[in-house]
This record gives structure tokens, sequence and C-alpha cells, in this order.
């Protein structure tokens, strides 16, 4: 708490004294451009190992403060309704594995690993003039001293290190949480279904062909020049070009969500969520994974823990959770009666 | 008695060598001196070689490659999950050590088979993939048919997998074996398993294969595949003109070396520390 507020001001008082200008020779004043000083620029070596060092132990006690939500005098705990909305989770893609179901058929799962997930801060429904309260919730911890105080209050309100990924997950009025609480991968079950959200890979500005997948022309029988262009973009009668015509462009670095993916295993040590098929961004690209919006799997997400899984909670859960057809390695090797 | 005459006789052959070459001296009592005429040319039998199976079976150490992580920015964390699950795997169903080149016998469920069991035999030619989705592929003629069968290792379908023969090539991949000719293909369906000792080293086969005429499916004679264990019978001019194709810079290449020698280690400790439970 006193590390990087310190530091912050110390930056600000600098560069309040140095935008004034270096006046030069001639008396005129030689602005730089580029006042900005990394965070220990003006520190001595050992301030800086200090600095570190209080940081870190900082971040260890506040993460143990917070991992016994249940004895703070948490929120009222609620119980579910088929029509409430629960909070989501952020989490990290680790990779892709294999899996194999009781009758042999293979899947291919996701690996997200939930690291330091917190709520951050309570927004009611008149505050965001939404129709729904948000929960913002914060991802991965990071370095508290790229950021300005300002930026860090919202982490300072709710007594947790800085994240790396915040995000708003609307919830319905029952669901909420007070600020603080850490949340876990065993709030979803296996046989669950999620939506995840993430910034997919960019791949810089691209054509028409890799972009929107037309098919270009022949690569010869007397095509002059014209191998991967789009070719015509509108019609006579229209004389315009309409909005939103597919055309080369900057791709990828946007966020996407796939729907409908199923829980096949959750670690509950490592706090792991195996997610069926391919997830949106990069490996260790933070997501954003939340119940389903599809009405079809309306049934499998029945009494999940609400309004999320406690760990100090009366639940001792096994270090692993499978879902009824997976295939699980202790068992021998499936056979067909 | 004797034995002491002739240890006198040993220790003054050692001394009269000691003395006529006084630098450098490594005189063993059964090299002989030209001056030593007059003593009896006596060599004692070669020292007993003791060799300690237990250890050598321990040094020996097998090392599965899928166990070994690629090279990129994946977290480690993902690669000790995968392999807790690969271990669990193979603390119920065996999954011998093998090669490429080695002929095994993998046994399958199917439900569509009788006895809704599938047997197969063949050359092992190529081992693919990390973690949990290695694979393996097998190859055998079966009534002049080549038929190629990818299994997965950790796959809970496979009953049993049973080497034959465990043997090593000089090719750490025979896809060249599809260009070959079929006899170096076959396998008897019902071959009975060779049985080895434990402290063996592994016999390399240095099988040259001889090939059916061009053209085959790649263009093996090139560096870029770098085969040994082709019988190349192209005229010297083709075989001359393949090495247009080389790159004598890629060895050399520092930023694709991968040294895993600390990794295997860590992962060799973890395995048998697992394995032992």
């Amino acid at each position: 708490m006193a590390g990087w507020a310190l530091l912050a001001r110390l930056g600000a008082r600098l560069r309040a004294a140095g935008a004034a200008g270096h006046r030069g020779q001639l008396g005129l004043v030689a602005r730089h451009g580029n006042d900005a000083t990394w965070w220990h620029e003006h520190l001595s070596e050992e301030n800086v190992q200090f600095l570190k060092k209080t940081t870190a132990e900082e971040y260890k006690a506040q993460t143990a403060s917070k991992l016994c939500p249940l004895k703070d005098e948490p929120w009222p705990l609620n119980e579910w309704k088929p029509d409430s909305v629960r909070v989501g989770v952020v989490a990290v893609k680790l990779g892709m594995m294999p899996i194999w179901t009781k009758s042999g058929k293979k899947h291919a799962v996701t690996l997200l690993k939930v690291q330091d997930c917190h709520v951050l801060r309570y927004i009611s429904k008149e505050e965001s003039e939404g129709k729904t309260a948000k929960l913002i919730v914060g991802g991965k911890n990071v370095s508290p001293f790229f950021k300005s105080e300002a930026a860090m209050d919202i982490f300072k309100e709710a007594g947790v290190p800085r994240k790396q990924k915040v995000t708003a997950f609307n919830v319905t009025d029952d669901a909420i949480i007070k600020p603080g609480t850490p949340l876990y991968a065993a709030h979803f079950r296996p046989g669950q279904f999620v939506d995840v959200t993430a910034k997919t890979i960019g791949k810089g500005f691209q054509g028409v062909m890799k972009r929107w997948g037309f098919k270009g022309q022949p690569a010869s029988h007397g095509q002059t020049k014209t191998h991967r262009r789009p070719g015509a973009i509108s019609t006579n009668k229209a004389a315009k070009v309409y909005r939103g015509k597919k055309m080369p462009g900057k791709m990828g670095n946007v966020y996407r969500t796939s729907y409908g993916l199923k829980v096949w295993r959750i670690n509950t040590k490592h706090d792991i969520i195996y997610v069926n098929g391919s997830v949106p961004g990069h490996t260790n690209c933070l997501v954003k994974v939340k119940d389903t919006k599809l009405p079809n799997y309306k049934d499998c997400n029945k009494n999940p823990p609400f309004p999320t899984f406690f760990a100090d909670g009366d639940e001792k859960l096994p270090e692993d959770l499978y879902d009824e057809e997976v295939f699980q390695f202790t068992d021998p090797s499936v056979t067909y009666a | 008695m004797a034995a002491v005459a002739m240890a006198a006789a040993c220790g003054r052959l050692l001394l009269r060598g000691a003395a006529a070459r006084p630098s450098r001296c490594f005189s063993s009592s059964g090299c002989r001196r030209s001056t030593d005429g007059e003593t009896a040319k006596f060599q004692p039998p070669p020292k007993p070689v003791i060799i300690d199976k237990q250890r050598q079976r321990e040094e020996r150490r097998y090392l599965s490659p899928e166990f070994i992580p690629p090279r990129g920015r994946t977290d480690p964390l993902k690669f000790y999950i995968e392999r807790k699950d690969m271990i669990q795997r193979r603390k119920v169903f065996n999954i011998p050590e093998f090669y490429v080149g080695s002929i095994l016998a993998v046994t399958t469920a199917d439900p569509y088979a009788d006895g809704k069991t599938n047997r197969f035999v063949g050359i092992c030619i190529q081992r693919g993939g990390k973690g949990l989705g290695a694979t393996f592929v097998l190859r055998n003629v079966i009534e002049d048919q080549g038929v190629e069968i990818c299994y997965e290792l950790y796959s809970p379908r496979i009953q049993e997998i049973k080497v034959l023969k465990l043997e090593k090539r000089l090719d750490d991949n025979l896809m060249y074996l599809r260009d070959a000719l079929p006899e170096y293909s076959t396998f008897d369906v019902n071959m009975k398993p060779e049985s080895r000792l434990d402290h063996e080293e592994i016999p390399v086969n240095k099988l040259q294969v001889r090939m059916k005429p061009k053209p085959w499916s790649k263009r093996w004679e090139r560096p870029k595949y770098n085969i040994k264990g082709i019988k190349f019978e192209l005229p010297e001019k083709k075989m001359k003109a393949a090495q247009k194709w080389s790159q004598p810079w890629l060895e050399f290449d520092m930023l694709r070396e991968y040294d895993t020698s600390k990794i295997e280690e860590k992962i060799w400790k973890e395995i048998n520390e697992e394995l032992k439970k």
C-alpha cells in the first residue's frame, strides 16, 4: 500500500519539475517530447530492492487476508434460482490436451488456470444505468509500479494486488459478492457449459482471402496481376459501396467468444478448468469464463455453487473432479462387452 | 612358493622396464622388453572384468521421447499436469521401451471385430507427438497390401503393447519403407517375441534397404532427410545433383540448438519417484 503510493507521488513531483523545460544557451526552452521516466530511474539500487521486497510481502499479506471470505462478514448468501446469473471468472489459457471418454472417443480440451482471481468492485443497477448489477473482477497479479495512483485506487479499495485483466460481469441482484472475495476454479463443475471470451491472435493487415475467406482468382490462364484480389465490390445499380463491405484490413486482436463449451474436468489443487474444444487467444493469454447464455444448456447448468465456491466453507472437494463420461487414468483400459 | 617366485619375477620385470625408460613408463607386466630375453616370458592372466548388471541396468536410462517438452513459451505447469496423467496411465498399463525400427504387436479394443479385440503386428516407422497425444505408426504388408496404423500411446482402447523385437535402425524415421521393396516391410503376424538380456545395449540394425524404381513419394536422396538406411542405386550424377539442396550452415545455427539434458534429468527423477509410489 505504502510502496507504490510513495513512488507515484515521487514520480509526479519529478515530472512537474522536468516539464518546465531546460533553458539552453540561447535562452530558449528545449522541451522534451518524452519526459516519462521509469519507476526506478531516480532511485538508488538499495531502494529498488527494498521496494520490491516490501511489495512482495504486501502482496502475500493481502492474499492471505482474503483467504477466509466466509469469516469476513460476507454479503447475504442467497439460493440459486433458474433466473439468476452468477459471476464469471478470469483465467489464463495454458494450452491444449487430448481427453478420452469411457466409450473410447477422443476430444481436445483447453486448460484454463484460474490465477489470483478476486472480485474488485460492486456497481449497483442504478449506478451502472444498465439492466443488471455489475461485478468487476480482476485476474492475474502483476507489478504495481507501472500505473498511476489513480489507476491503483480500485485495487486499494478491494485490498488486493494489481491485476493484469479487469473485466465486468453482468449479475443479478441475488448473486452479488463482497469485493475482495477470491474466486476459484471450483466455481464451475464438470458437466456444465461455459462461454469463453478473449482477444483473438492479431494477424496484422491481411488481404481479403485470409480475412474473409474469398476464393480469389485462378493462378494461370491469362490472369494479369490478379490472384488474391476481391474482384467486384458492388453492383452497377447500387452506384455506391455498401457500409460494412468486406475488404482488406487489420485482422485479429478483437474480443471474440466461443459459446457452449463443456467443462470436462476441474483440478481444485492447481485451479484448472478443462474446457472442450478451442478457445480464442494465444497461450498464456487472459480469458473471461462465464456460464452459457445458450438456452439449450439450461438443464446442465442447474444448481451451481451460488453465489460462488468458498474455499473455507464446509464443502471439502477432492483434488480432481471429473465428468461422468471422462475416462480416468486410474481405471483399466476400455473394453467393449 | 611358485606364486611368490612369479611375483618376484614380475617385480623385477617392472623395475627393469622402469629403469630402462625413466619417463612415460606405462609398463604392465604384459608388455615385453627387448632386454628381457633371459627372464621367463610370463604373462599373468588378464584381470577378470566384473560387470555389475544391476548398476548397468540403472545406468542405462531410457526416457520416452514424448516426456520431453517442446521448445516454446508454454507454462511448465501445463507439462507437469500432463506428465502426472501420463505417469498415472503408465502405472496401470505397461508401455514398454521401444524405438523406431522395433517390431511391435498391439491389441486394441474394437467394437466391430470378433472377440472385440484387434491385434496388429508391424515395424514402428515413426514416433510423433508430445505429451498425452504421443503416437506411433506401425507398418506391415498383409497379403501384398501395405498397411500402416497410427496408434496413440495413451489411448485407453489399447489393451496390450508387446515388443517382439527390440532394435534400432540407422534413421529416426522409416517413412522410406513405403518406397522400398515390400520384402523389407513384411513381418510374420505370428512372430515369437525375441528374448534379450536386460543389460545389453540396444542392437542397431545397419540394414541398407533396396528401393523400388523411382518415382518415390519423397525425394529420399536429398540431404534434408539425411537418410542412412537406403542403398541408393541411382547414378552418380543424380546423387551429386541432389546435394545442391544441402544446407551446410544448418548444423552451425545456434538458435536451432535445443539442449534437453538438464530437462531430461529433472523429468527422469520426477518420473522415477512417481513410479516407485
